[in-house]
């Protein structure tokens, strides 16, 4: 089982997110055709979320979801293919949550919580609630930092 | 004596489940502090086969679903743990069972220390004896212990988190009373391990630990997955306003000037909760976004914003060492 990587690991994924993103910021502020848009917000969100991906690693699911969705969304912008969706099949698990929908919800909100059985949503969950946190901290830095 | 219990299973397969056990005489019977070198095992293979027979009473004894010819190598945890156990009974319950019930870390260094004192574990050549006997052992422990009626044991959780998904079979001894087949010990097991998680994410989300019931938790776990989303969203949009006048140098983003005292300007930043609205989770502190009173350069002003910053992350951001926070402006220096 991996053990939960909590906060004792928490300022070296923000020093790498850190990193990352504010590389991702220069390539987006130097790129033409982004004028006072919407597009630029949704650039730099995605922007977050793949610096915060790809400074997690590979080795969590949730990144990889995340990865996966961008490079998707990148070569469908590009190609214009449509793709077939790949039907996950999600494990039927005998023990049933307390009928309220709250892991479907769970699932919606975790990227990639479809695909899990109810054990590694639940630490897959834990894990992305750290390090979006960690992204929360690092980017109100970064925007205080830019604009005293 | 190993004929014998074996001659004596089938017979109480067969009969014997309603007896009822004094359990004072039996524990009169067995040494209190084993004094064998080797284990409890031997107290019981020396007591007479038909008091031998009273101690397997209490459960059904389910010979056939006893993973016989599966022997993960933990075998040796298992001994460990049920020696343990019995061993345990001059200490406190409260020791064992917090070690027990800590399922998600594992902690070897207990079983470790009380192994070392019972090395000498029954070498057992015959490996459907061992089963045997390591299911009559567990059971007579749990008979011993019948002031702690709950114990249970979670080394089968730690074999099976210890040792990954290559177990095909989980040895999980079974609660008093419950039934011992495979797929409820299975199914308990995966109980177990999502409590655990559960509890994680509890100490995790903040205010988490004084609701009770899963769904409430749940609830406030979810709410707080939306909240931090929607500030990375708007945290990204005001990024993404700013973005065309900075020029990103990291020489500003890093304030070059307080090198020296970059670690207080990284502990006086910011509040964990950033803006009043949009805050679901109510045991979330609100506090408005002291931008004016949090200016980087201006040291002497870092004193009076750590006031405004909960305890909770906010001083732990990036690390408190200095030296971890210059080799980040470093590093950043760098990638330059």
């Amino acid at each position: 089982m991996t053990m939960n990587i909590l906060p004792p690991n928490s300022s070296a994924i923000k020093t790498r997110f850190a990193v990352k993103f504010i590389q991702a910021m220069k390539r987006l502020s130097k790129r033409r055709g982004m004028g006072d848009r919407y597009k630029r917000y949704r650039a730099t969100r995605a922007a977050a979320c793949v610096s915060m991906a790809s400074a997690v690693g590979p080795e969590w699911a949730w990144s990889r979801a995340v990865l996966r969705k961008i490079k998707r969304r990148r070569l469908l912008r590009q190609f214009r293919v449509s793709r077939k969706r790949r039907l996950i099949e999600r494990t039927t698990n005998p023990r049933q949550n307390l009928g309220f929908g709250q892991e479907e919800d769970l699932r919606g909100l975790v990227p990639g919580g479809k695909g899990m059985d109810y054990c590694s949503l639940l630490s897959e969950t834990a894990h992305y609630i750290t390090c979006l946190q960690a992204q929360v901290q690092v980017m109100a830095d970064i925007l205080h930092r830019s604009s005293p | 004596m190993e004929p014998n219990v074996e001659a004596v299973q089938p017979q109480f397969r067969s009969g014997i489940s309603g007896a009822k056990i004094v359990f004072d005489d039996i524990r009169g019977l067995i040494p209190d502090p084993p004094e064998t070198d080797g284990t409890s095992f031997t107290a019981l293979l020396e007591l007479p086969p038909p008091q031998a027979v009273e101690l397997l009473v209490k459960e059904d004894f389910p010979a056939k679903t006893m993973p016989l010819p599966i022997f993960p190598s933990n075998i040796a945890l298992i001994d460990r743990a049920s020696m343990f156990s019995v061993f345990a009974s001059a200490d406190n319950p409260p020791d064992r069972t917090n070690i027990f019930s800590a399922s998600s870390s594992v902690k070897q260094e207990p079983l470790e220390s009380e192994y070392h004192r019972n090395s000498s574990s029954p070498a057992v050549s015959d490996q459907s004896l061992k089963s045997i006997k390591r299911k009559e052992r567990e059971k007579k422990n749990m008979q011993v212990k019948e002031s702690t009626k709950k114990s249970k044991k979670v080394v089968a959780n730690e074999a099976s988190d210890g040792s990954g998904e290559q177990l095909p079979y989980v040895h999980v001894r079974a609660r008093r009373g419950q039934a011992t087949d495979s797929h409820s010990l299975a199914e308990r097991a995966r109980r177990e391990k999502i409590n655990a998680r559960m509890k994680l994410l509890q100490d995790l989300v903040p205010g988490c630990n004084k609701i009770s019931g899963t769904a409430m938790v749940l609830d406030e776990i979810i709410n707080h997955v939306q909240a931090l989303q929607r500030q990375v969203e708007f945290l990204s949009m005001r990024v993404a306003a700013v973005n065309p006048r900075i020029d990103f140098n990291f020489d500003a983003l890093l304030a070059v000037d307080s090198e020296s005292s970059i670690d207080n300007s990284y502990l006086g930043l910011f509040p964990p909760s950033i803006w009043p609205e949009g805050q679901t989770n109510g045991s979330r502190q609100q506090q408005p976004w002291l931008i004016d009173g949090l200016h980087l350069p201006s040291m002497g002003r870092v004193d009076n914003s750590s006031n405004f910053i909960t305890p909770e992350n906010s001083l732990l951001s990036y690390d408190s060492p200095a030296n971890s926070a210059s080799l980040h402006s470093s590093q950043l220096k760098i990638e330059l």
